[in-house]
């Protein structure tokens, strides 16, 4: 099977490497056997999940997802999850409605036609965003946490009399990784387990950067300043943190994304909004604390979306003498225009998780790269379907990751 | 003493609008968009502390996003501190996928749209002609499914002129119980198609009834794809029908069902205004629309005024 491009380490990860010699190629299919669905309709979407199923040596299962004429979701799974482990992969790509609608039901679908558990992973959390009240508005992390711990109905039996699989509840755990605030964990009833993929960026810049000794780790803005300082500090490199007077990105008031979004789908978009879209914004004056002059600039954060910030701080970069620029984030997104903003401007490498798909960007924009973290989840189904311990995928984690 | 507030999702501006003139009020104020990754934001614009919120979101077009519009949209109302937020939808998303068929791991898609409405913090549902009536069973909370009949009756009796000479037909045994009530509300006859499968494959359509020389009115809930309903008529010209008229409440029209009814020998395909109509009608002549506005109007006013609807099952408000 020939996949896409993306990197994968020389050597794996010290944490890793007792976890791959004990990796059974038949994953104790007679306890109960395991299943792995992956809930998009999207091909494109499913790359992920079958690097996966490659990785822990069993097939996708059958099922067919796809949309009718009236835009209606339908799901039909076809084969047996009676009994079994279900984990459901979902990736979120561009219609995250959709998406959404899609995981819900196929969790449904699993729950009524009795599978045992339904674990689901959901590398990129959807509207992780909007976390927070501001102003009327909703919070739909909290929202889409409990439709999908509660919308199949908390009930739980055990039965402790035959060794009966238990009616669960609708989603009985998550996978997820390097959600936007920690705090979304407590927003579900079910554990959530939040892995990171913060050893594979920084085995990338290990790897790939030449002179990686001679950078420095830029957080974009003060908000990001604790992720940084972790990945500094693991890399023993120091931290530069821009601040600029009107970024506001997380404040309660105003969510710093663009709308509407510059789509060419057809009846996404409301058809009165027609407001020109990139409207240039002046530069405030910007400070960088910390010394970048002669260094590579290593910019991180959790998700690259908008690049406007991004950009900005490249070019406040490359001014104050830093001469290579690079982005790591774990979710890239790239929305609308940002391959073409990026190709043009002074940032030299933009290296994002396959968490997301972004195909139809890298063919825009050489500059992006890809990273493969397609290992830890893997890692993540088969010790949870063993009922092994996972402190092994938290080893080298700071406490600001 | 609490006031109504009516607020319109993204799907169905229109009939929304005319909902609120009839109520003598204006559309709360609430600003729907998207962000660049598709994201849906809702951010409701004036207060509604302490009030009566209704939210009108059809399930139609784009459903997954006009759904999670109006979830979103309900659960900032309930945070916001709202008495009592009650959305109308008046056609139901999901509603065909109301049990588990042959292949019995099929969802039931719209028993997981009952549970996420209910999540989301809804207190009371108003629709219109839900598919299988025992949707309502779905909820744990109060479901006002109303009916378009009385509608359509009042426009059977003063669009089509030689009504008393109808026959109602329904084009499938399913919606026998719908037809026989408004046939017998008009005094006439009706007749039914059902499917005849040979070697469970060729399906040829037989009619049950006498149709010469009358006037034919089929009559159904949902027009999608029109399959159905285009054999149907074909069926009834060649049993002798004058005229066919189709009636059917909810106008979706996927795929290449504008085509198939601009070739088909319908007289006029009727559809009410719980779907937008204006852009399938720029393309097909033959669709006519029936405000159902009042209905919904008054069954807000009534709720909100703690009266009976019951009215409202036989009776088209002024």
């Amino acid at each position: 099977m020939s996949f896409s491009s993306a990197w994968v380490p020389k050597k794996p990860l010290p944490e890793y490497q007792e976890a791959d010699t004990n990796n059974h190629p038949d994953m104790n299919i007679t306890k109960g056997g395991l299943v792995i669905f992956s809930a998009n309709s999207n091909p494109s979407c499913m790359e992920l999940a079958k690097r996966i199923a490659e990785r822990l040596g069993v097939e996708l299962g059958k099922v067919q997802v796809y949309q009718e004429a009236n835009r209606e979701t339908r799901v039909q799974i076809q084969e047996s999850v009676r009994g079994k482990d279900v984990f459901i992969i979902q990736t979120v790509s561009k219609d995250v409605n959709t998406i959404i609608m899609e995981l819900l039901i196929m969790v449904y679908a699993c729950r009524t036609s009795c599978a045992r558990s339904i674990i689901g992973v959901v590398p990129y959390f959807p509207y992780s965003k909007q976390c927070k009240m501001r102003k009327r508005g909703s919070i739909v992390s909290k929202l889409l946490a409990s439709m999908m711990c509660k919308a199949g109905e908390y009930r739980q039996h055990r039965s402790f009399l035959w060794n009966m699989p238990c009616l669960s509840t609708s989603l009985t755990h998550l996978i997820t990784m390097d959600l936007h605030q920690k705090e979304i964990q407590g927003f579900f009833n079910i554990p959530v387990d939040n892995l990171r993929a913060s050893p594979f960026l920084l085995q990338y810049i290990q790897e790939e950067i030449p002179d990686y000794r001679n950078a420095v780790i830029v957080a974009k803005s003060p908000a990001s300043a604790k992720r940084a300082q972790s990945f500094a500090e693991r890399l023993r490199l120091g931290i530069a943190v821009i601040h600029g007077e009107a970024q506001d990105a997380e404040s309660d008031l105003v969510d710093g994304r663009h709308s509407p979004p510059m789509v060419k789908n057809i009846g996404a978009i409301h058809p009165s909004l027609e407001i020109p879209l990139l409207i240039p914004k002046e530069k405030p004056p910007i400070t960088v604390v910390g010394d970048v002059g002669g260094r590579i600039a290593i910019i991180v954060d959790d998700i690259i979306d908008d690049v406007d910030t991004f950009l900005a701080a490249a070019d406040t970069l490359k001014e104050r003498g830093a001469y290579k620029i690079y982005v790591m984030a774990t979710h890239g997104i790239l929305s609308s225009d940002a391959p073409r903003l990026i190709e043009e401007s002074a940032i030299d490498e933009v290296v994002v998780t396959n968490t997301i798909p972004h195909e139809i960007q890298k063919l825009q924009c050489p500059k992006i790269k890809t990273v493969d973290i397609s290992m830890i989840l893997s890692e993540a189904i088969r010790r949870i379907h063993n009922g092994e311990s996972m402190s092994y995928l938290f080893r080298n984690i700071g406490v600001d990751d | 003493m609490p006031n109504i507030v009516l607020f319109s999702g993204s799907s169905n501006h229109d009939l929304s609008q005319k909902v609120a003139e009839r109520l003598g009020l204006d559309l709360g104020k609430v600003v729907t968009k998207k962000f660049s990754n598709q994201e849906t934001c809702v951010e409701i614009g004036e207060s509604v502390r302490g009030e009566d919120v209704y939210i009108v979101q059809s399930g139609c077009g784009e459903v997954n996003d006009n759904l999670m519009e109006l979830l979103i949209m309900i659960n900032a109302c309930k945070i916001a501190s709202a008495l009592r937020v009650t959305p109308v939808i008046p056609c139901f998303p999901y509603a065909r996928q109301d049990k588990k068929d042959k292949v019995s791991r099929a969802p039931i898609s719209a028993k997981l749209v009952a549970n996420m409405l209910s999540v989301a913090g809804a207190d009371h549902i108003i629709t219109m002609d839900l598919h299988a009536s025992q949707i309502q069973g779905f909820f744990d909370i109060a479901v006002d499914n109303l009916y378009a009949e009385p509608a359509v009756l009042q426009w059977i009796k003063g669009n089509i002129p030689e009504w008393k000479n109808c026959i109602i037909v329904s084009p499938d045994a399913g919606g026998a119980k719908r037809v026989t009530s408004i046939a017998d509300h008009l005094n006439v006859e009706f007749a039914l198609i059902h499917k005849e499968r040979k070697n469970s494959e060729v399906e040829s359509m037989a009619l049950v009834g006498d149709v010469k020389n009358r006037i034919a009115i089929l009559l159904d809930d949902l027009a999608d794809t029109c399959d159905i309903v285009c054999l149907a008529a074909n069926k009834l010209i060649s049993a002798g029908a004058i005229k066919v008229y189709a009636i059917l409440t909810h106008g979706i029209f996927s795929g290449p069902a504008i085509s198939r009814i601009n070739s088909s020998p319908f007289e006029a395909v009727v559809v009410t205004n719980t779907i937008p109509q204006e852009d399938k009608m720029k393309l097909c002549p033959k669709i006519q629309v029936i405000d159902i506005s009042m209905i919904l109007a008054e069954a807000i006013r009534r709720t909100h005024n703690g009266e009976s609807v019951s009215y409202l099952f036989r009776h088209v408000p002024m």
